[in-house]
């Protein structure tokens, strides 16, 4: 089996369908101006020339998913007994991640550390991802926002994918980065790459020189006497409206809820992606809730991902710069500039609270 | 709770506690015959009917949705209607922009002494949804 | 220029208010961002062009202490409903009027530049000129303006305390505010459903549209959150997200100031706005009420008439 290849434009979904025999393939849609990762039928159309408005995340870790169904069940003999009756199913088909980008795949690889590790799997998660071959399309150039140089990914990065394809020559150079990647560029449609590889090397350093690298003069390690000032994130954040667009367009964040959503005799335990950006996010039982403000709340997402999590796991960072969050944000919220700041190697907390206007006489 | 039989519908009626409750036990005391597709939630008062417990209603799995209160000037807290009567035209011209027949929601107003109209209302509207068949395909 | 003019009033207004909201550049030159202004030297960054889509007066209702908010000829009528709805003080708050021209919306010119990203651009009245890699193309504002201007009829802030320019009189007919609409009412349900059902099922529930909304006031306390009452699941279906967008709707039931932040927030695109305006089309006819234009006014779900002249009993 070749691990070079070459894909002409229009056999694109032909590829596709091939895949899409034995495996649900999730690719990018349009739908209207929106690109969206959908389940391939024949009457979706690809988009491949710009980055999905929505990471392909759900396609191994669903917006909600059904954990098992209960049902309760009298007891004829005794009848103040009640019987409990689970059911869980995860007996998940195989399934393709097509066309998503580098910054895509690699958000996959940030979660698995946290859902596939030896301490404690998430066995949904973990059968899926097992499950799934991502074929990712490198990205000819930047878009609006994004970083992901800065954060030790590329347009070109091979981390979390199976196959990856850059464009070259009216259609796409394919590289298998694993056996599962292999395996789906035996198909037919599939043809000899070996000559677009140099080409393709090309694009992809022209596209890696052209995206920014907004930590390019800033130290690694999150200033963290800045990160507790309260100042600090008064002034940057007081413009978030605390939705969860970032959090939902994320390719990384994967704090969940569970609910038991019931009807009668019968109901479903559901996990669903919660966004630390909401305020019911850490709402106790009792009514205590330790970030009752947006502040503390952003101040957790900026942490989790810069600061907590490289902390946990060998210095990676819970961010693949895929911009999504800065793009879409109501308000332009930009979280590399956030993090510039707290990297500042001059980063000074007391200047922060200074700036903060006295009180006028 | 019993299964829903094959031809019948589902449909849900809110109504106030003091007139249209009271008119459909006064048709059920006088025996007036009706359909029986309706399930009736108590509610105190038209006014607390919120929108979007008809829409809850139409999303969930009804067919249709029946408001029934205290004829305008005979509400109970005096004007818990009025309130009612400017939410509900509001959602009566909203549904069918969505695409959803309005004539699947309908309001009106049912005293408790009037038994023979509120079983003309459960009739008609009944029949009428009849005509308009389930809302939900299953 | 009224920049110039503009930052001039920021600097005559701030001493007596804890802070000015206004926009500043954001991440490219295709975005704004806010930036809430206590110090004098803050007052350098302010910016104003066509870029500035975001709806500052959305702020106010959650400041504790006497500000000043800059607001466009349709973010004032956000001012005016929450003087109508008692949700501001009006002695605490400063309002610095920008007549506008009309806007750009970001996603239509990322479309016309082919989503490249953008190098430079440079903002005059009635056009932008965008740098991209691949060259320079000017666009009128009039193509890519979200669909609020077009059919704008208050392009100069009905309340201001401060004018930041000269007057501007709308010169879009009155009727075609609600020709979308009307467009859509001329189709059939069954294609009204296809089309909202088609849009709606796009949705993500990151609810931004609701947390961008001005007129949204309940925050976190909103029932699309809570469990008790368990209005709504957390399964990503259709009904679920089609239920959110009918109490945002229902909500906002002649409220609604047709700013058009929730369409242009949101991140899939969905055409959000179209059921509240649909509703304000329904409140003019029926009681002649226009959101956001009259602080004198009652939002009509809050009052009622004894005999309604236009509502009449439903036959079956």
């Amino acid at each position: 089996m070749a691990d070079k290849g070459y894909l002409p434009k229009e056999k694109i979904k032909e590829f596709v369908e091939a895949l899409g025999k034995d495996a649900a393939v999730y690719a990018p849609s349009l739908e209207g101006d929106t690109i969206i990762f959908r389940q391939y039928s024949p009457d979706k159309e690809i988009a491949l020339d710009r980055p999905a408005n929505t990471p392909p995340k759900g396609a191994i870790y669903p917006q909600s998913e059904t954990l098992f169904s209960f049902e309760f069940k009298k007891d004829q003999a005794t009848p103040q007994k009640m019987d409990v009756e689970l059911k869980a199913d995860l007996d998940f088909p195989k399934a393709v991640v097509f066309g998503g980008r580098p910054c895509d795949a690699r958000g996959f690889t940030v979660i698995d550390r946290v859902f596939i590790n030896p301490e404690a799997s998430d066995p949904y998660y973990e059968r899926r991802r097992e499950n799934t071959t991502i074929i990712t399309k490198c990205c000819n150039g930047p878009y609006a926002g994004c970083f992901c140089v800065g954060v030790g990914g590329g347009p070109a990065s091979r981390e979390g994918s199976d196959v990856v394809m850059t464009e070259v020559d009216g259609g796409y150079y394919m590289e298998a980065v694993t056996d599962k990647g292999k395996a789906a560029m035996s198909l037919p449609m599939v043809q000899d790459g070996a000559s677009y590889e140099a080409k393709a090397k090309e694009a992809n350093d022209r596209a890696t020189a052209a995206v920014r690298n907004p930590f390019a003069q800033s130290a690694e390690k999150v200033n963290a006497e800045l990160f507790d000032s309260a100042d600090f994130w008064d002034k940057v954040i007081a413009k978030c409206v605390s939705c969860g667009a970032c959090t939902f367009l994320c390719p990384t964040c994967y704090c969940f809820n569970i609910t038991d959503e019931q009807g009668i005799m019968t109901g479903e335990r559901v996990r669903s992606w919660d966004s630390c950006m909401f305020q019911h996010f850490t709402l106790e039982t009792s009514g205590h809730n330790p970030r009752p403000i947006k502040n503390k709340r952003f101040r957790n997402r900026v942490g989790h991902k810069f600061y907590y999590y490289p902390e946990k796991y060998e210095g990676a960072i819970a961010c693949t710069g895929c911009g999504r969050c800065i793009r879409y944000c109501p308000v332009s919220v930009d979280i590399s500039e956030i993090v510039g700041y707290l990297r500042d190697p001059k980063a000074d907390p007391a200047q922060w609270a200074a700036e903060k206007k006295d009180a006028k006489n | 709770m019993s299964e829903v039989a094959a031809k019948e519908l589902r449909i849900v009626g809110f109504l106030c506690n003091w007139c249209s409750y009271g008119g459909a036990d006064t048709a059920g005391v006088g025996r007036f015959k009706q359909p029986t597709d309706l399930r009736i939630i108590r509610v105190p008062c038209s006014g607390r009917v919120d929108p979007m417990f008809v829409v809850r209603a139409l999303i969930t799995g009804a067919d249709g949705v029946l408001v029934s209160g205290c004829h305008p000037r005979d509400c109970h807290y005096t004007d818990g209607n009025f309130y009612a009567r400017r939410r509900l035209e509001m959602l009566k011209r909203l549904l069918p922009f969505l695409g959803i027949d309005d004539r699947r929601f309908h309001y009106t107003w049912v005293s408790a002494s009037e038994g023979a109209r509120w079983q003309q209302v459960v009739t008609d509207f009944t029949t009428r949804l009849h005509t308009l068949g389930p809302l939900h395909k299953k | 220029m009224s920049t110039q003019k503009l930052k001039e009033i920021i600097t005559k207004v701030l001493p007596d208010v804890e802070t000015v909201i206004c926009w500043q550049e954001g991440f490219d030159k295709l975005n704004v961002t806010p930036i809430f202004i206590t110090s004098p030297e803050q007052v350098e960054k302010v910016v104003w062009n066509a870029a500035c889509a975001q709806n500052l007066a959305s702020y106010l209702p959650s400041q504790k202490k006497k500000v000043a908010v800059v607001v466009k000829g349709c973010d004032s009528r956000t001012v005016i409903q929450y003087m109508q709805e008692g949700l501001i003080d009006k002695d605490n708050v400063v309002v610095i009027g920008m007549p506008c021209k009309g806007i750009i919306s970001k996603k239509k010119v990322q479309k016309a530049i082919n989503n490249e990203p953008v190098e430079e651009v440079t903002y005059t009245d009635d056009s932008i000129k965008v740098k991209t890699p691949s060259g320079e193309k000017t666009i009128a504002i009039k193509d890519v303006w979200p669909s609020k201007c077009a059919t704008c009829q208050y392009p100069t802030p009905i309340i201001a305390d401060h004018l930041a320019a000269d007057a501007i009189q709308s010169d879009k007919p009155a009727d075609s505010v609600y020709a979308d609409i009307a467009e859509l009412e001329a189709k059939t349900l069954e294609e009204r459903w296809a089309y909202f059902s088609s849009q709606f099922d796009k949705c993500i529930r990151c609810y931004a549209c609701r947390n961008a909304c001005p007129m949204c006031v309940c925050q976190d306390s909103c029932i699309a959150e809570t469990r008790d009452p368990h209005w709504i699941t957390q399964r990503m279906n259709f009904d679920e997200k089609l239920m959110f967008h009918m109490i945002h709707s229902l909500h906002l039931a002649g409220r609604c100031v047709e700013c058009g932040e929730c369409e242009r927030v949101c991140p899939m695109e969905i055409p959000v706005a179209k059921l509240k305006k649909k509703i304000n089309k329904e409140m003019k006819e029926l009681f002649d009420y226009t959101p956001g234009v009259n602080p004198e006014d009652k939002p009509p779900m809050f009052v009622f008439n004894v005999d309604e002249a236009k509502i009449k009993e439903h036959k079956l």
